[in-house]
């Protein structure tokens, strides 16, 4: 008997505990609940692309961040592989086909947009206006997120598509002072300069399709001007513009460029960069944040200068999350508008920029941001033009885009035919 | 307890005794009309009989072979009808269709715009040659090869088995496996190929990356792959031939190459002709080869018709031009198969 009632004084304790325990806890629900003011019934499921490196560090920042603002809600943050959001479109795709959206998806703004036609909602009450999105973001941000008289995306971040990164020890050796770049031909002779006085490959990337398109846009900005450029986005593109780019595009990629570039990809060409094997890189800054991972300082391992001739620009990139609806019934509407709500907010994109390696579009302290990303956002804020990529959806339709893709595998992708891809660019666009 | 057990039992051999009457009429009462008795009498049944040979359009129709044969059939007919005779239909009505992006296909205005625009595409007409080259040049060389594999295994070589094993085996892998070994071979930098080549004072040569050369490599990783499959192909009919052919034709004075060419290489033919259609068939598959090594757009020179479809389709959203081009496929598999079936169905194998 004696032992009988030991073992119920300690059932007795252990019922105390856990109903303290409960009681706490029911308490931090209540509280929790008190807050949001809402009950969340509906799991937020997000698509996005973002499965490695600064990327997934990044998503993760950004999760951790709503998490903490809305406690209450399931949230779903699904990673889809592959570069170029190729497999993540197609997984979004699938899935809006077959009339079963996701609730938010990572995708680019702007003309990319065209191709949901009918199966994206409009959130400019309950998001850009009741969150109030619209006043502090950019023009060309907010114009990007507009989708049929309304709004159906919300930004997230920027990279830059105009920087051009070079190696600062591969230019010592060949004596090349990366400031005094200042045009084309300044360019031309610093690649001369470091195919003959050192081993690095002078200018390294790959060749695939999209990065040959986003190096003919630059081109077309840097020796023809921002009109030029977006006088040929809007279709009404001077032939001879679009040759004298190609023309600078196939100098570059016959004489100067790697011999393996049409079987790599842009990051182990980067990565030739970082190694002191090449000297210089086009890329959007997304490849910045291999430098960082590697702990290489900006200014004395690797350094960044404007692509000569957009030294006033901002290569205008932009990454969103949009929003399924209209024809499709979106499975969270009210948790999915949170989010996003939330995705416009500071919080949002201090917490996702910093580690994605973008800059946030909206105006926000650069405390928690590297020099080199400070020194992007005080551009992106300064500058005269920030000209859309147009091998990232802002510029064109997705199907223009893939088109343009195709011409240039077609015709240019060695041997570098220029008339023939001029008249092809003429045609498409 | 006892009367009523009795009772029972006298209720169920009644019952017996009414069934079994009941079967030996029981064909006849169900071919008569509904108007006849139950257990009509003899002469009666005769009559029915006749009259039952009369009207037998139906009577026959049930008793056809087909009829009788219905539940052994049906079932996979009308699935294979619908899962893949009714959606290559579907795909048939999309393809006339202006079909594109997310919404519904329109299907009151059928033309054959997109069978023209394809005409009109210059990447099109490549696609289609690139996959001819691939089709030809793979199967043959990998005909070729099996041949000559076969051949030296069936002479009773040491590690036979091993050897015929070690060939089979690439086939086992799957294309996404093989596309990724092959990068790595043929990698610029450091793959095995440049390296071998190296050793001679060759190259190096961007074999994935050159649109001279890329569709070649291809073709050779894919014959890497299937000439173990056309070499077991070979070594079972090259079992099947008795030895006395070959004493006979050595007694008769025939050098090894004669007696391979006159006597066993044309017996055959049977063998080539099957694996050859599975080749065939294998290379217009070599999507997924392509598309473990490039995704969507694969280097120029190697876009084949299947990739094309997978890009305007996915890609694009361009469903009814990729339906279109679909079609297409199909018929080049049809008019691969139709020879072989036609043949088939002549020496009486179908």
């Amino acid at each position: 008997m004696t032992d009988g009632g030991n073992r119920e004084s300690i059932d007795r304790r252990t019922f105390t505990k856990c109903a303290a325990l409960l009681g706490s806890g029911g308490a931090a629900a209540l509280t929790g609940y008190a807050e949001q003011d809402q009950q969340w019934s509906n799991t937020m499921e997000l698509m996005h692309g973002w499965t490695g490196g600064d990327g997934a560090e990044a998503v993760a920042a950004l999760e951790e961040a709503f998490q903490n603002e809305y406690p209450e809600m399931d949230t779903d943050f699904r990673a889809i592989g592959g570069t170029g959001n190729v497999n993540l479109d197609q997984a979004v795709a699938q899935r809006l086909r077959a009339g079963d959206p996701p609730s938010v998806f990572a995708g680019w703004p702007g003309p990319n947009l065209v191709q949901y036609e009918g199966v994206l909602g409009d959130i400019e009450q309950d998001v850009w206006n009741e969150a109030g999105l619209v006043e502090p973001h950019a023009d060309e941000v907010v114009e990007a997120c507009r989708f049929n008289d309304g709004f159906s995306a919300v930004p997230i971040g920027s990279h830059r598509m105009n920087d051009l990164f070079y190696n600062v020890s591969v230019l010592d050796e060949a004596g090349v002072d990366p400031e005094s770049i200042d045009s084309f031909d300044a360019w031309l002779d610093a690649l001369d300069a470091v195919a003959s006085e050192t081993d690095a490959v002078p200018y390294a990337n790959s060749l695939a399709t999209w990065v040959v398109l986003q190096f003919w846009a630059v081109n077309m900005l840097g020796s023809q001007g921002f009109d030029a450029y977006m006088n040929f986005i809007d279709g009404e593109g001077d032939e001879a513009a679009v040759r004298a780019a190609f023309e600078n595009v196939q100098t570059v990629l016959s004489e100067y460029l790697n011999e393996d570039a049409a079987e790599i990809d842009f990051t182990e060409a980067n990565q030739r960069i970082m190694s002191g094997d090449a000297a210089f890189i086009h890329q959007g800054n997304w490849v910045a944040g291999a430098y960082v991972n590697e702990d290489l300082t900006f200014g004395e391992d690797w350094g960044r200068i404007q692509f000569p001739g957009t030294e006033d620009m901002y290569g205008f990139h932009l990454d969103s999350f949009i929003y399924p609806g209209n024809q499709l019934d979106n499975p969270s509407p009210e948790e999915s508008k949170a989010f996003l709500r939330f995705a416009g907010s500071e919080t949002a994109h201090v917490a996702f920029n910093q580690y994605k390696g973008s800059i946030p579009t909206r105006e926000v302290p650069t405390d928690e941001f590297s020099p080199y990303l400070t020194e992007t956002i005080e551009d992106f804020n300064s500058v005269d033009q920030r000209p859309p990529t147009i091998a990232h959806g802002l510029a064109v339709t997705q199907d223009v885009q893939s088109d343009l893709e195709d011409a240039l595998s077609d015709t240019f992708l060695d041997p570098y035919d220029v008339d023939a891809a001029t008249r092809r660019f003429m045609e498409i666009v | 307890m006892r009367d009523e057990l009795a009772k029972t039992v006298e209720r169920l051999r009644d019952r017996l005794r009414e069934v079994r009457e009941s079967r030996g009429t029981g064909d006849r009462v169900t071919e008569t009309d509904g108007g006849q008795e139950v257990g009509a009498d003899e002469e009666r049944a005769v009559g029915t009989d006749r009259r039952v040979v009369e009207r037998s359009a139906f009577r026959r129709l049930l008793d056809h072979d087909a009829v009788q044969s219905a539940p052994f059939w049906l079932p996979p007919f009308l699935l294979m009808g619908f899962f893949v005779y009714a959606a290559i239909g579907w795909n048939f009505a999309i393809s006339l269709t202006d079909y594109q992006g997310f919404g519904e296909p329109d299907y009151s205005v059928l033309d054959l715009d997109n069978y023209g625009a394809m005409l009109s595409d210059p990447a099109m007409w490549a696609a289609t040659r690139n996959t001819f080259a691939l089709l030809v040049g793979f199967t043959l060389v990998c005909l070729v090869v099996g041949l000559v594999l076969a051949i030296l295994l069936d002479r009773e070589v040491r590690f036979g088995r091993t050897l015929r094993t070690i060939y089979l085996l690439p086939m086992s892998l799957s294309f996404i496996v093989t596309a990724q070994f092959w990068m790595w071979m043929y990698n610029f930098n450091f793959g095995i190929v440049n390296q071998l080549l190296g050793v001679v004072g060759l190259g190096p040569y961007s074999w994935l990356g050159n649109p001279d050369l890329v569709l070649g490599s291809v073709v050779f990783a894919l014959i890497w792959q299937f000439s173990g499959y056309t070499m077991v192909v070979y070594l079972a009919a090259l079992r099947a031939i008795p030895d006395d052919q070959y004493e006979a034709a050595r007694v008769d004075g025939a050098s090894t190459l004669r007696m391979y060419w006159r006597v066993i290489v044309p017996q055959l033919k049977p063998a080539m002709v099957s694996a050859s259609v599975v080749l065939v068939l294998f290379a217009l598959k070599a999507f997924d080869f392509l598309y473990a090594i490039w995704g969507y757009r694969p280097r120029r020179g190697a876009d084949i018709l299947a990739t094309k479809m997978v890009r305007e389709a996915f890609n694009k959203q361009e469903w009814a031009y990729a339906s279109a081009i679909a079609i297409l496929l199909f018929a080049l598999s049809l008019a691969v198969i139709a020879p072989y079936l036609y043949q088939q169905h002549r020496q009486g194998n179908l």
